[in-house]
């Protein structure tokens, strides 16, 4: 997400649920709260994030560029989570998938180890 | 994801230890997983820096920015959490840090439990909740 617009200003503390970002990869304009409130991390029509903060040390990041969705992980609780990783700088991040998250791009991202799988998968039978 | 303290009641770290050497060869450095506490040689066949478990695919969270670099200081035991595919087809294991939330990517190695990474492999598809229509549209 590069830029933040905020249709008003009236309210500098509060998030609003005007303000909006534009996907750094598809380009799309972006609510920032989902509609069950939750703010977004990543574009629901791609996928695509914005590399602005700093795992390692925390904080905000200078580095700005495009992470990749690259897995799906699933919390013990059964949410799933979206892992990004920065085209520039490699780093990871996690953050839960959102209720109007593209579910084509979610689960083609979900199958893809087993469309390749490094080993037979018939040896395996029923798991 | 937020970012939680995972109280271990077993702090012992994952530390090298020497096993007697039987041949005089140089595979001689082992570490004892603190996931399922097997004693792991740190050199096998077709497996150049190991970093997880071969059985219950358990690390440890020795790395800072660089794979390899051993640049961190919180030793925390990291689970695998997630597989992805690297362009060329190469399954990669996504690894989170219990003690500090870091996330690490890391290779599979040759001799890493086959039904353990199907098991990651298989774990979005076992959630019940997943829209079966959407799979069928796949
Ligand atoms: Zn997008
Ligand atoms: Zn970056
Ligand atoms: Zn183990
Ligand atoms: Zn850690």
């Amino acid at each position: 997400m590069s830029t933040t617009n905020s249709s008003s200003s009236s309210n500098p503390s509060g998030f609003l649920r005007t303000e909006t970002f534009t996907c750094v990869w598809c380009g799309l304009a972006v609510t920032a709260l989902t509609p069950d409130g939750h703010r977004r991390n990543h574009c629901p029509s791609c996928l695509h994030s914005c590399h602005v903060l700093d795992q390692v040390d925390g904080g905000p990041s200078e580095c700005q560029s495009r992470m990749t969705p690259i897995s799906i992980a699933v919390l013990r609780n059964g949410d799933w989570m979206v892992i990004h990783r920065c085209v520039r700088c490699d780093e990871l991040t996690a953050n839960r998938a959102q209720v109007d998250d593209n579910q084509l791009i979610l689960m083609r991202l979900a199958v893809r180890p087993l469309a390749q799988p490094p080993f037979p998968l018939e040896a395996f039978g029923a798991l | 994801m937020p970012r939680r303290k995972v109280r271990r009641t077993d702090r012992r770290p994952q530390r090298a230890k020497d096993l007697p050497d039987r041949r005089g060869s140089a595979h001689t450095d082992a570490f004892r997983c603190v996931g399922c506490r097997l004693d792991v040689p740190l050199s096998a066949p077709g497996t150049a820096h190991r970093n997880h478990c071969p059985h219950c695919l358990t690390s440890l969270h020795v790395d800072r920015r660089i794979p390899g670099d051993r640049d961190a200081d919180c030793r925390g035991r990291m689970e695998a959490m997630g597989l992805s595919v690297r362009p060329d087809g190469e399954w990669m294991l996504i690894h989170h840090c219990l003690e500090c939330g870091e996330l690490s990517v890391n290779r599979i190695a040759g001799d890493d439990n086959p039904l353990a990474l199907l098991r990651m492999a298989v774990r979005p598809l076992s959630d019940s909740r997943v829209p079966v229509r959407v799979l069928l549209t796949l």
